[in-house]
């Protein structure tokens, strides 16, 4: 699903290169559970906004789904997210002006569909996610995890394909997180969507089925998760 | 605490160089327009100021009704009023004195006889009397030597002119119009331009000769009267004898009912019913009209101030929140936005007086007055200069103040503070008005465009183009010459036609007289006349619909009316009122030989008068001289020299009837290019405005759009998104003005008897204007928001 081919990207600062990401070279097959892991400023969530096409590599090439994300224009390319990858962030990133089910709703609109389909897939997904009696609420009227599940929601809402997730538990209590790491893997294993996360928490890793670690950006370890 | 406060807002608006850019720009160009407005107000008000009797100064004006409706102002009276009233009124009024215009040729000899200047100067016949009632300063000389006849007092610059010095001036004379030699007995300080009675040459009234000296039914526009009211009477006092002096001495029955008014002498420069000798008239509601446009100004450079200060708000609340943990009160944060505001306002200031200095050239230029930037001279300046800057920072300082002072501390303090709180409502409300004011301006403006287009472009019935008034003296010696003169002229190559008139077709100079028409018994109205011999029409292209033209003649023996006074007159076929025989002002008759086609005799503010035209040789005063367009130059030259040697010991004066004609439209010439002009300041005040807004509008909503781009929006998406409300912001602002410009337009254009129909077109316009600008102004910006770096918005928290 993912073809990474050596990807390098650095800032060029009064001729000093510093390199964020080097020679990385890997690739997701669809149905993954990938973790990212490693220290802070390893170059992890460089990696995710890559794959999630919103930053380019300097270098190298980047396919997704057979298309290569380098040379394709930007139309194509929001089309190519729009309908395939949905993301979840470490703050949530809920409109503030939107209650839960205009949140939720947004990707929607910009897929162009149609107002009854909206409408189901909004009450399906508030159904699913046992948050039907918040949706008329305003984010700042939800606890962290309420909030993340919305953000959730929000990126399955468009039935995406892979979900990329950055430190998608860092701003949440333990028994929250859990919750949400929970819903992650059940959704990996029943509805089969490709997700990858990055997470500094070894046991959140310990959801998914692979490992990355990656150290001065460069992958240091690639390790499947045993089966529990 | 001061000096902290204003190091503090100093370093504030240099870390935020765009809004104050923005803040500055808008209210120096908005302040340096107020300012000039003010000064130029400033001037208008300073007429006849300064008198120590001023508010006791009257002039007495007189007024015609007549039974169709129509009323007459004119600021002359008849000549034995003066006189008449001295005698009648002597119980109220403490001084009274005529004052005669005119004009003429003086010569100056030197020491030998020789003469040393000859030149055309207006004069002024004034009683002793004057000098009582206006208390003009004395350099030389008094006023009651000119109680005899030939003598004469000068404004120092004009002695200075004739006589060197004019410390040496008294005792010596001049020459008045190859007649009279009059001497010197007093000298006056020369007369400040803001003043309506420019006195420069001033004539004993003893030597005023006319035939209508003791006529009440005469009145010229240059025989003036002031009157001195005694201390202690109110002006009302005089209206019961007023009307018994009316009864008394207007005894000939008129088709237009006289009477008169006491007009104060402080309304004098701005009554446009009536004249005065300087010739400037500055009617209050053209001043009220810039003091508006000046305040409208004003308030959209402060509502600028004010939208990207509450804007802004939202980035200082943690600053606000950490003065007020510190222990700060509310009054003292309040204290320090004000120093803020402040010190925008004085550097705005400093650049609007930089700005107004520039400006004063073209502004001078404009209206033909001296004004000036002074300070000195006019410490008014100064003060309403300091007054503007408090209005301005305070008006604009303070809202903001008092709802950033007003965070609580705990939000504050944690960034929770909302743009809302800063009142986004308000602010759209700010921006609805400002845009309001911007589009009634536009619609202004494109309305006196038009206006003046259609003055400019309508057939005024005859042809004015490449025609010269040459004036031609009318003293029996000289009418004599007439003809001469007029063949020499018609030898000259390019000279096409010449006729000998009073005045040209259009001219503001009109005679009214009461006349009949086919009866015994005078019609209801004035009849306009013009006195022309046989050339009049071919000269100026006047198209006759019935009958001929004038034959030769040089007295009063036939006439050619036009169509308006026949529709007056219910002759509904043209041709019918050939032969029938008209009497005009009760000396006058002949019959009617033909029918002019209705030619503009005014300014197209004004219908066209009913008018007969008619031969006097005695009454022309010009010649009009129709030429070849393309040899005018060398042509005027020849005119000039043959009229020298006809007339050498008169000197030649002309104008060119365009010139004449496009002069009438001063006034609508200098609203129109200032409509123009503020309406460009207050457009780009406001779309400068707009754009420190949707600046504002578009930070703030940084991660909004940066979520959305996650989500999949386009760029022209967010561009949408971003513009939206702005759009219908001016739209509502459109919607708005068009009622308020609709009224403001259409009392305008009543001014005009010949107007353009107002159509829906300037309001269509005006909009596609404000929206297309806003559009460009709003989409520059949030396109750039649009299409900003998505993860550096989505950086953790």
């Amino acid at each position: 699903m993912i073809e990474l081919k050596n990807i390098e990207k650095y800032y060029a600062n009064k001729g000093v290169k510093s390199y964020i990401l080097r020679h990385v070279t890997t690739s997701i097959k669809a149905g993954e559970f990938v973790s990212i892991m490693g220290p802070s400023g390893a170059g992890k969530s460089t990696l995710l906004n890559i794959l999630g096409m919103l930053e380019e590599p300097t270098y190298g090439e980047y396919h997704f789904m057979g298309e290569d994300v380098t040379a394709l224009n930007e139309r194509k390319r929001i089309e190519l997210y729009r309908n395939h990858i949905g993301f979840v962030f470490q703050a949530y990133h809920l409109i503030d002006e939107m209650t839960v089910a205009e949140n939720i709703e947004a990707p929607l609109l910009y897929k162009k569909i149609s107002s009854g389909e909206r409408k189901s897939r909004i009450a399906d997904i508030l159904d699913r996610f046992n948050i039907v009696a918040k949706k008329d609420l305003f984010p700042n009227q939800l606890s962290g995890g309420q909030q993340q599940l919305v953000g959730i929601a929000r990126a399955l809402v468009a039935q995406p394909s892979i979900i990329l997730a950055d430190e998608p538990t860092g701003n949440l209590q333990s028994a929250q997180a859990e919750q949400i790491m929970d819903l992650f893997k059940k959704l990996n294993e029943e509805e089969k969507i490709t997700i990858l996360q990055v997470t500094h928490s070894e046991k959140n890793a310990q959801y998914g089925n692979r490992i990355l670690n990656i150290e001065d950006g460069v992958i240091k370890e690639d390790l499947a998760v045993a089966v529990r | 605490m001061f000096k902290l406060n204003l190091k503090i807002a100093l370093r504030n608006l240099w870390k935020n160089k765009g809004y104050t850019l923005i803040n500055i720009l808008g209210l120096s160009i908005g302040m340096a327009s107020c300012i000039l407005i003010f000064i130029f107000i400033n001037y208008q008000m300073s007429y006849d100021k300064g008198y120590k009797n001023g508010n006791r100064i009257y002039r007495v004006v007189s007024e015609w009704k007549y039974t169709d409706g129509n009323d007459f102002h004119s600021q002359g009276v008849p000549r034995p009023l003066a006189a008449a009233m001295r005698n009648d009124f002597s119980q109220y009024l403490e001084k009274v004195s005529a004052i005669q215009g005119g004009g003429g040729i003086i010569k100056v000899n030197d020491a030998h006889g020789k003469e040393r200047l000859k030149t055309t100067a207006d004069v002024f016949y004034v009683e002793p009397d004057f000098f009582g009632i206006f208390d003009f300063k004395w350099l030389a000389g008094n006023a009651q030597a000119l109680k005899d006849p030939n003598t004469t007092v000068l404004s120092k610059k004009m002695a200075n002119r004739f006589f060197g010095n004019w410390q040496n001036a008294v005792g010596q004379s001049f020459n008045y119009q190859n007649d009279i030699n009059y001497k010197v007995v007093g000298v006056i300080d020369d007369v400040p331009e803001n003043n309506s009675i420019p006195l420069t040459i001033v004539l004993s009234y003893k030597n005023y000769k006319s035939k209508d000296l003791t006529n009440w039914s005469a009145v010229s526009s240059a025989s003036e009267c002031y009157v001195l009211l005694k201390k202690g009477f109110d002006v009302s006092s005089l209206d019961a004898p007023l009307s018994k002096f009316l009864t008394k001495y207007y005894t000939e029955k008129a088709p237009g009912k006289e009477s008169h008014n006491f007009q104060p002498l402080n309304q004098i420069h701005y009554d446009e019913r009536y004249g005065n000798f300087a010739g400037s008239i500055m009617p209050m509601k053209e001043l009220y009209g810039l003091m508006v446009i000046g305040a409208f100004l004003m308030l959209t450079a402060c509502i600028n101030f004010i939208n990207l200060a509450t804007a802004q708000s939202v980035s200082r609340s943690k600053e606000i929140g950490v003065r007020k943990v510190m222990g700060s009160m509310r009054k003292q944060l309040i204290a320090q936005f004000l120093t803020e505001t402040f010190a925008i306002s004085v550097l705005a200031l400093l650049i609007a007086c930089v700005l107004t200095e520039a400006a004063l050239p073209s502004m001078q230029n404009l209206f033909g007055a001296k004004i000036s930037f002074s300070m000195l001279q006019n410490p008014v300046i100064l003060v309403f200069m300091a007054v503007l800057t408090v209005v301005v920072a305070c008006l604009s300082g303070f809202y903001p103040a008092l709802v950033m002072s007003g965070f609580s501390p705990a939000l504050a303090i944690k960034n929770k503070i909302k743009a809302n709180t800063g009142g986004l409502g308000l602010r759209k409300v700010l921006v609805v008005v400002q845009f309001a004011i911007t589009v009634v301006l536009i619609i202004g403006t494109l309305v006196i465009i038009k206006q003046m287009q259609y003055l400019r472009e309508r057939p005024i019935g005859f042809n004015p183009s490449a025609i010269a008034m040459v004036d031609v003296p009318n003293d029996s010696i000289s009418v004599q010459r007439y003809d001469a003169l007029k063949q020499r002229i018609m030898q000259i190559p390019g000279v096409k036609s010449a006729s000998f008139c009073s005045a040209a077709p259009s001219s503001l100079n009109n005679n009214g007289t009461s006349f009949s028409y086919n009866s015994s018994k005078d019609a209801d109205f004035d009849l306009n006349t013009k006195m022309a011999d046989e050339n009049y029409f071919n000269t100026f292209g006047l198209q006759m619909i019935a009958g001929r033209t004038l034959s030769k003649s040089d007295t009063i023996k036939e006439f050619v009316v036009n169509e308006t006074l026949l529709k007056k007159l219910n002759v509904l076929n043209p041709n019918d009122a050939i032969g029938k025989i008209m009497r005009v002002s009760r000396n006058f008759s002949g019959p009617i030989v033909g029918v002019v086609k209705d030619f503009n005799n005014n300014t197209l503010r004004d219908a066209i008068s009913p008018i007969a035209i008619m031969s006097h040789k005695k009454t022309y005063t010009a010649i009009a001289v129709k030429m070849d367009s393309k040899l005018m130059m060398q042509t005027m030259k020849d005119i000039e020299k043959t009229w020298n040697s006809v007339y050498p010991e008169y000197v030649y004066g002309s104008s060119f009837l365009d010139d004449v004609i496009n002069n009438y439209y001063q006034s609508e010439k200098i609203m129109g290019i200032l409509f123009k002009v503020f309406a460009g300041v207050i457009i780009f005040i406001s779309f400068i405005g707009l754009f420190g807004l949707i600046s504002f509008v578009a930070t703030q909503r940084t991660k909004e759009v940066a979520i959305r781009r996650v989500l999949g929006a386009s760029t022209f998406e967010l561009v949408k998104m971003l513009n939206g409300s702005f759009l219908l912001m001016v739209f509502i602002a459109n919607l708005v003005a068009w009622p308020l410009a609709y009224l403001f337009v259409s009392k305008w254009l009543n001014g005009f008897a010949y107007r353009v129909d107002l159509s829906i077109w300037p309001f269509v316009l005006a909009m596609c204007i404000s929206m297309f600008i806003t559009l460009i102004t709003v989409s520059i910006r949030s396109y750039k928001a649009a299409r900003a770096n998505t993860i550096d918005a989505l950086k953790y928290e």
